[in-house]
């Protein structure tokens, strides 16, 4: 098992929806920057027309984690599947993984005195299939699936359309993959000209080999 | 430019907005105990479908309870109308149900109007209060109904609430959110289509947009529709703004318009497609009333695109473009009807002008364009109703050429607070509605609850508006009580049920115990009153013994406690059962929604997308356009009030069954019969002024989510948006303090300086700026619009205009 998730960010309308949904569904702490997942913005005008590009995200669990190689204490960890936990009762707030973190997708949590950041929802998967963020958002922006299962909707969804990665650079070998737009002219508006272009069978082996040096940390949860 | 991005970088950058603000509570979430892994294996114990009344939309969602507590909502997959979602304010309506500022038990004024002093009551002595003084009125008023007005905003319970007081009690003076919401769009649509319809945004090709935020303004299904389609993936969309809104930055052509000039650029439009004969000829001969009366018209009137662009900003080659590529896509192409609407004066015809330009593609009552649909049908309880001689009509019928049965909130208000109505007006009852904030001129809503000997509100929340009451009387949330079952129509139709979830917590209780409990109070004070100045009931009563009496009482409806039935259950499965059964019944209880064939038709395609119907058994099309008996199958939400448009079509007679482009009946009234540009009544914006508007937010819906933790923080106040050039010469900044003033009224609100809205032009949500000392956490938080928007009506209805108002801004 290797869970990861799809976005067809072009859907988004900054509803916020899955913002609410994740701090409901796991009694995030309350505050505006106390997030699991956000809706990065950017806004500018090209020849005087404004232009608003929306990137929902939240942590890649990625393959390669900085956050958890850094931990002193074990608490940043992986679980089955690939993804990466924090165990508060394990933290000693040293930020160490903060810090790593290329996404900054790691936030303190006051109440409970320890690093929190998105689980993919695991406690779900079982009984839902569908993360929190998924299930709620209006216009379908995530799909949340299996990398190792050829049937899941994820991988028949990633065989059809090309995606990019944020930070790729940081060779973290993220897990959120972002769905390449048909239309041309967004495309070019909201992708860096530098960004890499993939497609799932170049991916796949490369994944598959990531997946092959560290998951003999992703334990049973 | 790169897309490598940074979480905090953006919550600093992205002003937009939900501008981040210090909100972190120091309460850690109520709800916070799935925390620990522990926890997260015990998985909740029940699971309660039912419907969302965050908004208007009434998604269905699945309440998880443990151990009476909800701990989180679900979208319900099986509802076509919502399609497996729940937006922020849905997610975040547990904090609705735990809000420790709700009304809990029944509150008795004890000091002045509006400063905050209440006392704690029993609903008997609440009752008792209400009673003592109704009766004291109504004796004085001689047994006139109407001298008790009352009114309503959107929501299910509100037909429980409104036919007591319409068809028991017996006032004329109702007044619900029509007339400052939807009332112009809905009967302009009505009036010229033969009704308003539902965009089909699943098909249509070509979609002009304008004025509508489908992105934020949420509506279910075209929310949802719409933004899967747009960016080249079959649906090719015009937003048309002064503003850039989150559904502009989908559009394949935004174009950017002066307020209120959406009328010049609609009727440019049809002086395109009439003059160069790109109107689908053969729908226009078989559907079109009058068509060459209007086609003369918009060429005489020379509506060319260069005129228009002298009015609207836009340039005559976008307008000729857009007429073109309407048409190229008709019939699948739709100008969207758009909702909360009266914009400027000549709203109606601006409607009306839209319909018509739609129909000339031909995109009416056909896959792709404006749909009708179906409506699953239910039984209905019919009503005693009394007539009682002395009830009067409504006070403010002849404010414009149309009062509807839902009134004219600005006239109605403003005769109250004057003095100057043809009987006096003595009480109100509020419902779910917040007049201080939602009508135009607060000052004067405030001087109407001065006027009044008796106001009672019903709510959840201390609103500004129950700081106006005698009697506060709590209602339950919509997860703690049962609704009237409700029919939805459309391409596909459903059938769909709010269950209560948990008891009514405290002393609240549903708006139907509520309504059953004013009921007896006042039910024998009531007919000894109607006795005493009813000469007609004494006429009929003359000489009658007792039991004779009683009799006559009973069968003439003026026995108040005849209405309800023993609970909202019952009632739902005696409206249900005749129709589809036992069976159906128990399904619908267990699913929270049903449709014929739901078993077999419902399918899962993925884990993101469902299918409600198969393609052919989809309700596209009523065939024969206003034929259809049921004016009730146009009608796909309760903001809409099926009676209202039946009574409109029946003034009008829609004579021709067709697409009305001349309303001669209308002429009579004054009023234009054809959309026509009125210089005249086009607003125009001084030199160093800007028009002020308004509008919506996903995050809140109108006032009524403002005091919810969990969307305060996606935004804490609101911020007025400013042409950056503008605030640049002004050596306003972002975060600036700026003073707004009107003709009426001054506010004070943060500035949002920003290349997204046109010039002269100055923008914040609605909902924010409460003053109620009960709201703790939206207590002042940024700016009231109706604190400055002028209290004007449009001509045809006496809907509030509310984008019609000059402003003057200056940096504190
Ligand atoms: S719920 Fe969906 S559309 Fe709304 S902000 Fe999140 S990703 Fe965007
Ligand atoms: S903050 Fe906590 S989780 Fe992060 S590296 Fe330090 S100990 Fe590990
Ligand atoms: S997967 Fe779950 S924990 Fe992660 S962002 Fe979505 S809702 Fe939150
Ligand atoms: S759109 Fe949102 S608030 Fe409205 S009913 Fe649906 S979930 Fe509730």
């Amino acid at each position: 098992m290797n869970y990861a998730m799809a976005l067809d960010y072009q859907n988004c309308i900054n509803c916020k929806a899955c913002e609410v949904a994740c701090k409901e569904e796991n009694g995030v702490q309350l505050g505006a920057d106390k997030q699991r997942i956000w809706v990065g913005v950017t806004e500018g005008s090209i020849f005087g027309h404004p232009f608003v590009n929306l990137y929902p995200s939240q942590c890649n669990h990625c393959i390669d984690a900085p956050c958890v190689s850094v931990c002193p204490t074990h608490a940043s960890h992986y679980i089955d599947g690939g993804i990466v936990m924090v165990d508060p009762t394990k933290c000693i707030l040293c930020k160490g993984c903060m810090e790593a973190c290329p996404y900054d997708a790691r936030f303190v949590d006051d109440t409970i005195f320890a690093v929190d950041k998105c689980t993919f929802c695991h406690h779900r998967i079982d009984e839902y299939g569908t993360t929190a963020c998924q299930a709620t958002c209006p216009t379908k922006v995530r799909l949340f699936g299996d990398l190792d299962d050829e049937n899941c909707d994820l991988v028949k969804l990633l065989k059809k359309r090309k995606f990019f990665f944020l930070k790729e650079g940081e060779k973290t070998v993220p897990k959120l993959f972002y769905l390449v737009p048909e239309d041309e002219n967004f495309l070019l508006r909201s992708v860096g000209k530098d960004t890499k272009i993939h497609t799932w069978d170049e991916i796949k082996p490369i994944y598959d080999e990531a997946k092959a040096k560290r998951s003999k940390e992703w334990k049973r949860s | 430019m790169k897309v490598e991005i940074s979480r905090r970088r953006f919550l600093q950058g992205s002003v937009a907005l939900s501008v981040v603000g210090g909100t972190a509570l120091g309460t850690s979430n109520i709800l916070a105990d799935t925390k620990t892994s522990e926890d997260n294996k015990i998985r909740p114990t029940k699971k309660t479908p039912t419907l969302c009344e965050m908004c208007v939309n009434k998604c269905a969602l699945i309440a998880q309870v443990r151990n009476g507590v909800i701990k989180k909502l679900d979208p319900n997959p099986l509802f076509p109308k919502s399609k497996n979602m729940l937006c922020a304010r849905g997610d975040a309506g547990i904090h609705a149900l735990y809000d420790p500022d709700r009304l809990k038990y029944p509150l008795i004024r004890a000091g002045k109007r509006g400063d905050g002093k209440y006392r704690r009551a029993s609903w008997d002595e609440a009752f008792e209060y209400i009673k003592e003084k109704m009766v004291k009125i109504l004796d004085e008023e001689k047994d006139n109904r109407s001298c008790i007005g009352y009114c309503t905003g959107e929501g299910m319970a509100e037909p429980t609430y409104k036919e007591f007081m319409a068809e028991k009690f017996g006032s004329s003076n109702f007044i619900n959110h029509a007339s400052i919401c939807l009332q112009t769009a809905i009967s302009g649509y009505a009036l010229t289509i033969g009704g308003y319809g539902m965009a089909d945004l699943d098909n249509a090709k070509y979609i002009i947009m304008a004025g509508a935020n489908r992105a934020e303004a949420i509506l279910t299904p075209d929310t949802m529709d719409l933004f899967k389609r747009t960016r080249g993936r079959g649906a090719k969309l015009v937003v048309v703004d002064p503003r850039f809104t989150n559904t502009a930055i989908h559009a394949d052509t935004y174009v950017p318009i002066k307020v209120g000039t959406d009328l010049a650029f609609v009727l440019a439009l049809t002086y395109v497609v009439i003059k160069n004969r790109l109107y689908n000829r053969e729908f226009v001969e078989k559907n079109f009333d009058n068509f060459n009366v209007y086609k003369l018209h918009i060429l005489q009137q020379n509506y060319t695109p260069q005129w228009a662009e002298k009015i609207t900003g836009v340039p005559a080659a976008t307008i000729e473009k857009i007429a073109y590529d309407f048409m190229a896509n008709a019939p699948e192409s739709v100008y969207y009807q758009g909702r909360r609407s009266t914009w400027a004066a000549t709203d109606f015809q601006l409607r009306r002008a839209q319909a018509i330009f739609s129909a000339l593609g031909g995109g009416i009552d056909i896959k792709g364009g404006i749909v009708f649909g179906r409506k699953l049908p239910l039984d209905k309880e019919e009503i005693n109703s009394p007539i009682y001689a002395n009830a009067q009509e409504r006070i403010e019928k002849n404010a414009a050429a149309i009062i509807g049965s839902s009134g004219s909130w600005i006239a109605w208000r403003n005769m109250v607070a004057q003095g100057n109505a043809p009987y006096p007006v003595r009480g109100l009852f509020v419902y779910k509605q917040n007049p201080m904030l939602s009508v135009p001129n607060t000052k004067k809503t405030k001087e109407m609850f001065e006027k009044l000997d008796l106001v009672v509100v019903i709510d959840t929340m201390p609103s500004d508006t129950a700081m106006m009451a005698d009697v506060i009387l709590p209602e339950c949330t919509y997860l703690e009580r049962e609704d009237p079952i409700k029919s939805f129509g459309g391409v596909e139709p459903a059938i769909v049920l709010r269950q209560k979830v948990i008891n009514p917590m405290y002393e609240t209780k549903p708006v139907l115990e509520i309504m059953k409990g004013l009921a007896k109070v006042l039910n024998d004070p009531l007919w000894k009153n109607t006795l005493k100045h009813d000469e007609d009931v004494q006429d009929d009563t003359k000489d009658m013994k007792p039991d004779e009496l009683e009799k006559y009482r009973k069968e003439n409806g003026f026995d108040l406690e005849d209405m309800y039935g023993a609970n909202q259950e019952e009632m739902n499965k005696k409206s249900f059962v005749g129709k589809y059964g036992e069976e159906a019944w128990k399904e619908l209880r267990s699913k929270g929604v049903f449709y014929p064939h739901m078993k077999e038709y419902f399918k899962q395609i993925d884990k993101n997308t469902f299918e409600y119907y198969p393609e052919n058994k989809k309700s596209y099309s009523i065939d024969k356009l206003g034929e259809e008996a049921d004016p009730d199958a146009y009608i796909h939400d309760t903001c809409i009030n099926p009676k209202e448009i039946s009574e409109l079509r029946k003034f009008f007679k829609t004579p021709s069954k067709k697409i009305e482009c001349y309303l001669g009946n209308l002429k009579k009234k004054g009023i234009d019969a054809m959309p026509t540009w009125r210089e005249e009544s086009y607003v125009k914006i001084p030199k160093g002024k800007f028009k002020f508007i308004t509008g919506r937010h996903a995050q809140f819906t109108q006032d009524a989510t403002q005091n919810n933790i969990m969307l305060l923080e996606l935004m804490k106040e609101n911020y007025a948006w400013i042409n950056d050039k503008e605030a640049e010469k002004r050596g306003i900044k972002f975060g600036d303090e700026i003073e707004v003033t009107s003709k009426i009224g001054s506010v004070r609100i943060k500035a949002y300086p920003t290349p997204k809205i046109i010039p002269q032009t100055l923008f914040y949500i609605h909902g924010f700026g409460a003053k109620s000392t009960g709201l703790t956490f939206a207590h002042r938080n940024g700016a009231s619009d109706n604190e400055i928007i002028e209290d004007r009506i449009e001509p045809v209805f006496g809907s509030a205009i509310m984008h019609d108002t000059i402003v003057d801004v200056r940096k504190v």
